[in-house]
């Protein structure tokens, strides 16, 4: 399986992942005009690991502003997350924000609302 | 001004030219507390550099991160909007004109204002959209994103602004306001205005 280091960019975060480790990070702004296009070997990357074996993922964010587009890729991996889970894999994310910045909290809140596998968000 | 030659050799259109009165612009500028302009072509990387000097005016001015985030948020998803419009009705670069605005009103909140030409139809739909948006509550702004989140892709709304207004219906402090001020060839020209 072929990992992901993508250096960050103005608009794009920094993501990196270990397949051998089991570990997603993302660090970073996100505001790209189209997040779907360039989140895409993301989202390979995310489906192919949940597809092979039965590692278990974690997922550390540290994302900062998320435009809409980005906010709507951010759902389409936690909720391949979410099946995964459901089919009793181990799965968790652990968001980690500036306690200076309560927007960054609230987006993580309204995300782990909808997901029943572990979700930390943590202060910083 | 780099075309400064046909006016040199023509001496009657060179009166034309005026020298702008900057000043009346910096006094409307003043009046008007606009921290931050733009007119003209939208480009990608245009809207980035915007953004990048706008987050450092916020820092510079102690802006607290919240409100920061929700004035560049609200500037990322209104010109990000106008990009996707024009794309979708395939202008190019230099057709996805905009006017961006960044001032403070009276009370010293951030007022993030964009506008740009659209075909008089879809003008209509999208003042109707920020309109029903402007009658919600939080909680119904809430419901109302995470529906439209929920939508696949290529379900969106012509405009495909449907998530971005949402997005910053929730970060206004004040009802999401525009106005459709109908242009002679059957387009109109379209503001929106987010209180922060």
């Amino acid at each position: 399986m072929t990992d992901l280091r993508i250096a960050a960019t103005q608009a794009t975060p920094e993501i990196h992942t270990d397949h051998a480790a089991g570990l997603l990070t993302m660090r970073g702004d996100s505001y790209p005009e189209n997040s779907f296009e360039l989140f895409s070997p993301l989202l390979e990357w995310v489906d192919g690991f949940l597809a092979s074996g039965d590692a278990p993922l974690t997922v550390n964010l540290h994302l900062l502003y998320l435009n809409t587009s980005s906010v709507k890729v951010m759902m389409d991996i936690f909720d391949a997350l979410e099946d995964a889970h459901a089919n009793g894999r181990e799965v968790t994310v652990h968001w980690h924000y500036d306690q200076e910045n309560e927007r960054v909290a609230e987006l993580a809140e309204e995300f782990r609302e909808d997901c029943s596998f572990p979700f930390h968000i943590i202060k910083q | 001004m780099p075309d400064q030659g046909p006016s040199a050799q023509s001496p009657t259109k060179g009166n034309h030219m005026e020298v702008l009165d900057l000043h009346a612009l910096q006094q409307t500028y003043n009046e008007q507390r606009i921290l931050l302009c733009f007119n003209g072509p939208l480009t990608r990387s245009l809207i980035e550099e915007i953004g990048k000097a706008l987050r450092n005016y916020l820092q510079g001015e102690n802006a607290a991160a919240s409100a920061a985030t929700d004035v560049f948020g609200a500037y990322i998803e209104m010109t990000q909007n106008i990009r996707h419009y024009a794309a979708s009705k395939g202008w190019d670069d230099l057709e996805a004109c905009a006017t961006v605005v960044i001032a403070r009103d009276l009370e010293g909140r951030y007022v993030v204002s964009a506008g740009n030409v659209v075909d008089a139809v879809d003008g209509t739909a999208l003042a109707q959209q920020v309109n029903g948006l402007a009658a919600l509550d939080k909680d119904a702004l809430k419901t109302a994103y995470k529906m439209q989140l929920r939508k696949p892709r290529d379900e969106e709304t012509g405009s495909g602004a449907g998530l971005g207004l949402i997005d910053m219906a929730r970060r206004a402090s004040q009802p999401l306001a525009c106005v459709l001020r109908e242009l002679p060839d059957g387009r109109a020209f379209f503001s929106l205005r987010v209180v922060i």
